[in-house]
């Protein structure tokens, strides 16, 4: 790699030149570019929020007077509904972003970027950058307009360190398959029909508003295969229900912290296999 | 042997090489049927025919976006398919279409270009203002690239594929699309690159004025393969100083056999639809006229001018580059 650079720079001729940019700075220069497209359309940052704020500072209230008995682990409902509603933000927020990656080919600088002497994965990890940064700041918004609500949370060191891992891997697992299906869905319009079955279909079935064991037998095991489930258990156990009671629904082992890991482990690996997915099909796209 | 032995290129070594390049799409589509050629440091190669002659899908696999299915291409001493990267950094290309983020300033689109290409910072800001008051952009550099007018876009692409300084830089169709004096003004531009940097061109184009103004050499392309290969004026210096193109009221196949049979047209001559196009080759226009006239052929318009490259793509391929 550094025999190649140093060459090229040679043959470029140009005065001083560094020759190929590293991968951590180029990655950078990416990232950096995704963020000025976003900021420039707010809408991809502000609407993925404006519904489940609805649902946190409104409707989960409201569902809370009708429900008066603690939630799950003793929680109170409309806590229950708020941490519930990550489950909805995180995906919206993914794939609205995966629409700029269908701007960018249709009429954005795409192709320009695939002529760029830079590993193409290098562009799809980018964009997934902005995406973890973007989610992360409108969970910690949603979580704030929660506790400003009334809500209470009971944070300590290691469950928010659960509660961080969890909303994490779940980013890097929505924005990857947004990713997917914005380099194999030739329009915007199919992009945007398909998105409440990737983005809210999962989230009613997940145990957002309500225990999965609620649900029909089979469909609580469906809900158990569900990285959605995994997550809203993983971010429950951190901030809200230190007693698990979720991971405990999808595992039933006597210890917690197995459970969690567990279902830490399950996101992981969804959010790698996906990940992968998604580079391989982006950059298989890029070359035809 | 190491790629910086080979990336080093010496003195008489092509920045293009292209040998037995072939694409064939999936469905079985023969897009480009193994071609070859070379261009030789700083001079400008026109890949010359009409949508469908395989200049796009040629200039795909220069670029690396298209794999190509057998044979091999080098830049500046990189192979396209095992190098890619390195490839790429020494080449820029401008698109055929309007590749921009047209939401960000055209300052920022450089800028984005010369942090990819991985030029220093403080030249690609020297930089980007020369190229920017050289293009005429300096004015409108801090606009969103989407509110620039289609000259200016296209000017502001080529300013970004000339920040990093390639050795290699693709023209795709660089004035299609544009209105007349629009595309003049783009041609002065681009005629004026040379002069300033030598760099290495490789250009596609269907008109044919651009070929002739801009390349040293031309490659005709038809149907995936190239037919004609050289510099503009030896290619229609084949067909001479003058012809007679003359427009026939019925059976042309049948007036051209007679012109040969009388000695009036040589083999270069040829026919499309109702019209037979025939290089004098020193002979009188009027001697050749009369000539014809005595003949019985009816011609219903004359017309005696000098030849063109799309005379000499017609004689090739018996279709019109505007086709």
């Amino acid at each position: 790699m550094t025999t190649t650079t140093a060459s090229a720079a040679t043959a470029l001729g140009r005065p001083g030149a560094p020759g190929r940019p590293r991968g951590l700075a180029t990655w950078a220069t990416l990232a950096g570019r995704r963020i000025s497209l976003s900021a420039h359309t707010p809408r991809e940052i502000l609407a993925p929020l404006a519904t489940p704020l609805l649902f946190a500072l409104v409707i989960a209230p409201a569902l809370a007077k009708l429900i008066p008995a603690a939630g799950p682990g003793g929680a109170d409902y409309s806590t229950f509904v708020i941490v519930g509603t990550v489950g909805l933000l995180i995906p919206l927020t993914c794939t609205f972003a995966g629409i700029g990656v269908i701007v960018d080919r249709a009429s954005g600088a795409r192709r320009e970027l695939l002529a760029a002497p830079v590993p193409r994965s290098l562009i799809v990890l980018g964009n997934l950058a902005v995406a973890i940064a973007v989610s992360l700041l409108q969970v910690a918004a949603l979580v704030v307009a929660g506790w400003l609500r009334g809500s209470h949370f009971h944070a300590t060191a290691g469950g928010v360190g659960w509660f961080f891992g969890g909303v994490l891997t779940f980013t890097v697992f929505m924005y990857s398959v947004a990713e997917v299906m914005a380099n194999r869905i030739p329009t915007q319009e199919e992009y945007v029909g398909l998105t409440p079955v990737v983005a809210i279909l999962p989230w009613f079935l997940a145990g957002s508003l309500f225990p999965i064991t609620a649900l029909p037998g089979w469909l609580a095991w469906a809900a158990r295969i569900l990285p959605t489930t995994h997550a809203l258990a993983l971010l429950r156990y951190g901030v809200l229900d230190h007693t698990g009671a979720g991971l405990h629904n999808i595992w039933g082992f006597t210890s917690t912290t197995t459970d969690a890991a567990l279902s830490l482990l399950v996101l992981g690996a969804w959010a790698v296999v996906v990940t992968a997915a998604a580079i391989h099909v982006f950059t298989r796209s890029a070359v035809t | 042997m190491p790629a910086e032995l080979r990336a080093t290129t010496g003195a008489g070594e092509a920045a293009v090489e292209v040998r037995g390049l072939r694409k064939i799409y999936p469905g079985g589509v023969e897009a480009v049927k193994g071609i070859d050629f070379q261009v030789a440091p700083g001079e400008v190669l026109g890949l010359l025919g009409p949508n469908g002659a395989g200049k796009s899908t040629t200039i795909g696999m220069l670029t690396t976006t298209i794999k190509p299915t057998s044979g091999s291409a080098r830049l500046a001493g990189f192979d396209v398919a095992r190098e890619p990267i390195a490839a790429r950094l020494v080449s820029s290309v401008v698109f055929q279409d309007s590749v921009l983020d047209k939401a960000l300033t055209g300052r920022r689109n450089l800028e984005l270009h010369a942090r990819l290409w991985g030029i220093p910072a403080s030249y690609a800001a020297r930089k980007i203002t020369e190229l920017a008051g050289a293009f005429g952009l300096a004015e409108v550099m801090s606009r969103p690239a989407g509110s620039y007018s289609g000259g200016q876009r296209r000017r502001l692409e080529i300013a970004r594929a000339l920040v990093s300084e390639p050795r290699v830089l693709f023209l795709d169709e660089p004035t299609a699309g544009l209105d007349t004096r629009i595309r003049y003004e783009l041609l002065d531009l681009i005629s004026g690159l040379r002069s300033r940097t030598g760099m290495t061109t490789v250009l596609t184009t269907h008109y044919l004025d651009e070929a002739e103004r801009l390349c040293d050499r031309v490659a005709v392309m038809h149907r995936g393969t190239i037919v004609a290969l050289d510099r503009p004026g030896t290619l229609l210096a084949s067909l001479g100083g003058e012809l007679i193109e003359l427009r026939v009221a019925d059976n042309p196949d049948g007036a051209l056999a007679a012109l040969r049979s009388h000695g009036l047209a040589s083999g270069d001559a040829f026919a499309v639809g109702s019209t037979l196009t025939v290089p004098l080759h020193g002979h009188s226009a009027r001697d050749t006229l009369t000539a014809i006239a005595s003949l019985g052929i009816r011609a219903e318009a004359v017309t005696t001018r000098k030849p063109t490259l799309d005379d000499i793509y017609l004689q090739l391929t018996g279709s019109r580059l505007a086709a």
